[in-house]
């Protein structure tokens, strides 16, 4: 997990979202959102399909027209300016690489576009090739790449254009669980901590993060919390936030009138008595821990615990108070201590 | 993404048979029958039984005056028409991709005139172009211009007979390349848009290059079709004024039908096969270069 760094940016400097809204006819797609992305941070969107991630993307690309607010990067206003003039760099899914050009051609059509001189064209796009170990691969066209070697052109060319703000869409869903794992920290060396801010829109949780300073959740078109991977996973701002994160997925008690208790699967522990009796119903070994599956007079609950441990088909749950997680049954919202 | 291919076997090949056997009754074997039926002489001269007269039909196709003609004739409609319907069908098939409202009525619409059959068509227009009281007229006169004869002089007639062909075949064009402009992603255009591309760009730099393999097999489809044109020619014309509108089919027909040489009409059959062979390999050599592969 990566800590978050103390973003101090000069005044102005990354990109701040101000009021960010879009509607198409009765929907909102997106609400009011507020955010703001340090130079070199890289700040992942993480939700469900239909969340507002990818829409969020495609207003700071300038692809999709907002309906309300501001988007100002390193102090200006580009909220109005079409998606050619922002100089921003876009990673898409399906990567987009132009199926008819080779790799070479596929990273010069856009310096071509912006009238670079050939000279200086060539010299780019070598160090960049170079520098994502493409070079000999710089006359395939992208039916001939691999999945992971597509990624790294879409990459190339995103690092060329020398963007004011990267922008990466699920950059890594069509890659393997491997593959995947292996590129995270790739990616962050080639992305992050330079001058622009990077935002990273991805619907898996251990990608976000993996990658990301800090986390923006959003539901529904609306922001739900922002903050590094620590702050959401032990100070969730509501049910929902607590759900999404945290794989296997927390334990939701019964509602005990206001108040419903969360309780991570790794924070439930045998006891020797007088703790929540339950009766094992299940085990996934999963080779460096295991995952319990139980039943109580509390409904089924999930516990993580090491590998090695032997455990009784009845037993008694404990857990610690400061791991306790209370909710508001109604609203969802965190309620502040036990 | 490689394809899988089944091993050729002796099942799989007889399993082809009954496809070659039809093609083989309803291509190959009349064109083989015109073929040897062009070396023979076969006109009421001699009585409709065909003899066998050497080379002589083919040597009269290449002193023949109203060949060379036709085969002109044939060759401008096909060149002017395909290539107006091509650049036409691609400004239809772009419009018709833009998001709007009602644009599956209006897809639909656009593919009217082609599916009105061709003398349908022709009748229609030989009364649009009619010399005085046809619409065009009509409106000539409301301008207060001279009423116009569309189909009296040769020129004017090769014109507006090229034109009825466009506004019939323009629609499977635009359609064809349509279907084009809908397998190219939309992220790729995204893409170059984020690149500070303009349309213009975009066109010629993506949209056109993906488009090739749809503009060829247009090309190819229209190329054979107009080639081999007939009944908008014998409706619309019959051929005239002059033989300005004479096609190479509407000469073989008459040959067989009006003159009673069948011989003859066989020969001037395999001559416009072999150019229509010629130009579409032509057309697809050109064309064909690397095939793309979308990923």
């Amino acid at each position: 997990m990566i800590e978050s760094m103390p973003v101090e940016p000069s005044p102005g400097a990354g990109l701040r979202i101000e009021g960010l809204s879009r509607r198409l006819g009765q929907r909102t797609l997106l609400a009011e959102l507020n955010l703001e992305v340090g130079p070199g941070e890289c700040l992942a969107l993480l939700g469900p399909s239909g969340c507002g991630k990818t829409t969020t993307l495609r207003l700071l690309a300038g692809l999709d027209a907002a309906s309300a607010g501001r988007i100002l990067l390193d102090g200006s206003d580009i909220t109005q300016q079409s998606a050619g003039e922002r100089r921003v760099a876009m990673v898409f899914q399906s990567y987009a690489l132009y199926p008819h050009l080779s790799v070479a051609d596929n990273l010069a059509l856009g310096l071509r576009i912006r009238g670079m001189p050939a000279k200086e064209r060539e010299g780019r796009i070598a160090a960049v090739l170079e520098l994502l170990q493409l070079t000999e691969l710089r006359l395939r066209r992208p039916a001939q790449l691999s999945g992971g070697q597509r990624q790294r052109v879409a990459l190339a060319r995103a690092l060329l254009r020398q963007p004011r703000l990267v922008l990466l869409d699920e950059p890594m869903s069509n890659l393997d669980a491997q593959l995947r794992e292996e590129l995270r920290p790739e990616l962050r060396r080639l992305l992050c901590g330079g001058e622009q801010p990077v935002v990273y829109v991805t619907h898996d949780q251990q990608e976000a993060m993996g990658m990301a300073d800090r986390i923006a959740v959003l539901r529904d078109g609306a922001l739900q919390q922002v903050g590094s991977a620590r702050e959401l996973y032990a100070r969730p701002a509501n049910r929902f936030v607590a759900a999404f994160l945290g794989r296997p997925a927390i334990n939701l008690l019964p509602a005990t009138g206001p108040r419903q208790l969360g309780l991570r699967p790794e924070h439930l522990q045998p006891v020797a008595q007088g703790g929540l009796a339950a009766r094992l119903l299940r085990r996934e070994w999963w080779g460096n821990q295991q995952l319990l599956w139980l039943e109580s007079a509390q409904g089924d609950l999930r516990m993580l615990v090491a590998a090695d441990q032997e455990l009784p088909p009845a037993l008694q749950l404990g857990w610690r108070p400061e791991h306790e997680l209370w909710f508001d049954s109604h609203s969802g919202e965190r309620l502040p201590g036990p | 993404m490689k394809e899988q291919r089944l091993k050729p076997t002796l099942v799989n090949s007889l399993l082809m048979l009954p496809a070659l056997l039809l093609l083989a009754i309803v291509f190959a074997w009349p064109l083989l029958d015109s073929a040897w039926l062009s070396t023979q002489a076969s006109s009421v001269l001699t009585g409709l039984t065909p003899l066998a007269n050497g080379g002589a039909n083919w040597q009269r196709l290449l002193g023949d005056a109203r060949f060379w003609q036709d085969a002109a004739v044939t060759l401008r409609f096909a060149g002017v028409s395909v290539a107006l319907e091509l650049l036409l069908g691609l400004a239809m098939a772009l419009l018709l991709h833009q998001p709007s409202r009602g644009r599956g009525w209006l897809r639909a619409l656009t593919l009217l005139p082609w599916a009105l059959p061709t003398t349908v068509l022709a009748l229609g227009w030989r009364w649009i172009y009619n010399d005085p009281y046809g619409p065009l007229n009509a409106i000539l006169r409301a301008c207060g211009a001279a009423p116009f004869g569309f189909l009296t002089t040769p020129a004017s007639t090769w014109l507006f007979t090229v034109l009825a062909d466009v506004w019939k075949t323009t629609p499977f064009v635009a359609l064809l390349l349509l279907a084009g402009l809908q397998s190219i992603p939309a992220e790729l255009e995204e893409s170059l848009v984020l690149e500070g591309a303009s349309p213009l760009q975009i066109l010629r730099r993506l949209t056109l290059p993906l488009l090739r393999p749809w503009i060829s097999l247009a090309l190819l489809f229209r190329l054979a079709q107009a080639l081999g044109v007939f009944d908008l020619v014998q409706v619309l014309t019959r051929g005239g004024p002059a033989g300005s509108t004479e096609s190479l089919a509407l000469y073989a027909y008459l040959n067989a039908m009006r003159f009673l040489d069948f011989g003859y009409s066989a020969t001037l059959v395999i001559a416009t096969f072999l150019l229509l062979v010629l130009l579409t390999a032509l057309g697809w050599l050109l064309l064909r270069r690397r095939p793309l592969e979308l990923s």
